[in-house]
């Protein structure tokens, strides 16, 4: 199993969401790997791929203070290990 | 790379379809806990249970985190324990100790169920069997946590009828005990024809002889997942309308065997199998009813109804196979009247009856579950039902079962509540022409022939 974790964000679109999470991120030594994002409308649909590697808190830590990032921006940011997405995705 | 569609399908399916893992149970045998004196039996269970399922409910809460997908139910099944008890108990008192047993373990380790307070019996009864069956309406009345189950049937033994009849009793005496709570009990006791030794889902789930020391068995589900697929190809033809089913069922099912792989790995237990089930849920839209509906019928129950569930059922297994390296238990659809809000709504009009609901089992992975019939119902007329219910698994080479609530001091059309995932229904009305002198005569259906398929 690896570290990579998925990361997705949805809410509606203002400046300064992604640098509120990339911030977090840096704060806290993980490194993202890859960012893709659509808006639709004014709603945004973000998602990273990033490596926990470096990461020095626990996975509950990690959802909980996306959570509150996520609250600071208005927008639901949620963390899920890679794995999920490929078994349903890939055969 | 993953890509950004894919990976909101899935949370989409998660957020607002109920995209779920309805169960991760873990079996354990109770064999080596066999002892002639009873409170040694009690702790020796107790004992095993707790230190095998002990981390089992914080290791799925854990991958429940960690892959954001919610694991609703955490549940044991354990050895018949008409089998583990029958040196050590001479009254029924003696097994419902056992079931105290098993119930404080339940609330030791944290878990939903605990289910085998059973007895095989397709071929005739020990004296312990009569005695576990006969203790079953006290045991499930004094616990909280346990299911029971009772094999009447299979298509190499035929139908046990002196036990099918001695079952009408019970789950009236059961409905008796429990009458306080709309005679709950009942919806923790199953009888089967042909059951499965990893059965993942409760009332029924019992660890069979034939399976290891400990095992973990998942049961996925997804009604929601498959109504919406299905909401996306309306007016398209039986091609499209079967191979959107097995695209969804082969999805829903590879998150089943995410988690159970996993959870195998983090309790150190072996992967059992994965049960390819769309199990409804009371919550709007986590239902098979809607399926049903989607597919074109006004509401389920109208003609064309098992058409439909043949399909349903047919293409979850198809798909559903390729996505897990073993898959077992029931496999295919529920039709659990009080536990679909949308079937509960069709039984209330009339739409769905009992012979409808009859017909069906003969195309799903069940039978006859979760129905509530009126209090006054003759314990004949309950065996009469389990009977023909027996014969259609027996014949068909199937696994067949059934739950009804005989519900004290109620009459059709009247409505009753079981709580929680077991929801409400409106009592159904039911054949009121006896068949008494039929499951009287005591005795056995002999097995049905193999050849000659017609």
């Amino acid at each position: 199993m690896t570290n990579r974790t998925v990361i997705t964000l949805v809410g509606k679109d203002h400046t300064g969401i992604i640098a509120a999470v990339c911030n977090y991120f840096a704060q806290n030594n993980i490194n993202i790997l890859d960012i893709s994002q659509t808006t639709v409308e004014e709603y945004i649909n973000m998602m990273m791929i990033v490596d926990l590697d470096g990461y020095r808190k626990s996975f509950p830590e990690l959802v909980a203070d996306l959570e509150k990032v996520g609250k600071q921006v208005g927008c639901i940011i949620k963390a899920q290990h890679e794995d999920i997405f490929n078994m349903m995705h890939r055969i | 790379m993953l890509d950004l569609n894919e990976v909101f399908e899935t949370n989409k399916m998660i957020a607002s379809e109920n995209l779920d893992v309805r169960t991760v149970t873990m079996g354990i045998s109770l064999l080596d806990c066999c002892d002639p004196n009873l409170d040694r039996l009690c702790q020796k269970i107790y004992d095993k249970i707790v230190s095998s399922a002990g981390a089992l409910v914080a290791t799925a809460d854990e991958i429940a985190l960690e892959y954001g997908i919610p694991i609703i139910n955490k549940r044991v099944s354990v050895t018949p324990i008409a089998l583990v008890g029958a040196a050590a108990c001479h009254t029924p008192a003696d097994f419902v100790r056992i079931a105290c047993t098993l119930e404080k373990a339940a609330q030791k380790i944290g878990v939903n169920f605990i289910g085998g307070y059973s007895a095989l019996v397709q071929k005739g009864m020990t004296a312990a069997d009569r005695l576990l069956i006969d203790s079953i309406p006290q045991a499930l009345a004094q616990t909280e946590h346990i299911c029971s189950s009772v094999s009447l049937a299979s298509t190499k033994t035929g139908i046990d009828m002196d036990a099918v009849r001695l079952m009408g009793d019970i789950v009236k005496q059961t409905a008796a005990a429990t009458r306080k709570q709309d005679s709950l009990g009942c919806a923790k006791l199953v009888v089967f024809c042909n059951p499965t030794d990893d059965n993942p889902f409760m009332a029924g789930a019992f660890h069979g002889v034939t399976e290891a020391d400990r095992v973990i068995n998942v049961g996925v589900s997804g009604p929601g997942v498959v109504r919406t697929a299905l909401s996306k190809v309306r007016g398209a033809n039986f091609e499209v309308l079967c191979e959107t089913i097995k695209k969804t069922a082969f999805k829903v099912t590879r998150v089943g065997q995410l988690v159970a792989k996993e959870a195998s790995r983090r309790l150190n237990v072996p992967f059992g199998i994965v049960d390819l089930s769309l199990a409804p849920t009371p919550a709007v839209g986590d239902s098979i009813a809607d399926i049903i509906h989607e597919m074109g019928m006004e509401y389920c129950g109208a003609p064309g109804t098992t058409a439909a569930l043949a399909i349903l059922n047919d293409q979850v297994k198809k798909g559903g196979i390729m996505a897990s390296s073993y898959v077992g238990g029931l496999s295919g659809a529920f039709i659990p009247v009080s536990e679909d809000s949308s079937m509960a709504e069709a039984a209330r009009i009339g739409a769905l009856t009992l012979e409808k609901l009859e017909a069906m089992t003969c195309v799903c992975s069940v039978g006859l579950d979760m129905i509530a019939i009126p209090g006054d119902t003759s314990s004949e007329t309950i065996a009469g039902i389990m009977a023909d219910e027996m014969a259609i698994g027996m014949v068909n080479q199937k696994t067949t079962a059934v739950r009804l609530i005989p519900v004290i001091g109620k009459k059709a059309g009247e409505t009753c509540s079981f709580g929680g995932l077991l929801g409400d229904a409106t009592i159904m009305p039911v054949n009121r022409y006896s068949c008494a002198d039929f499951v009287n005569r005591g005795g056995r259906i002999p097995a049905p022939i193999h050849s000659f398929k017609n």
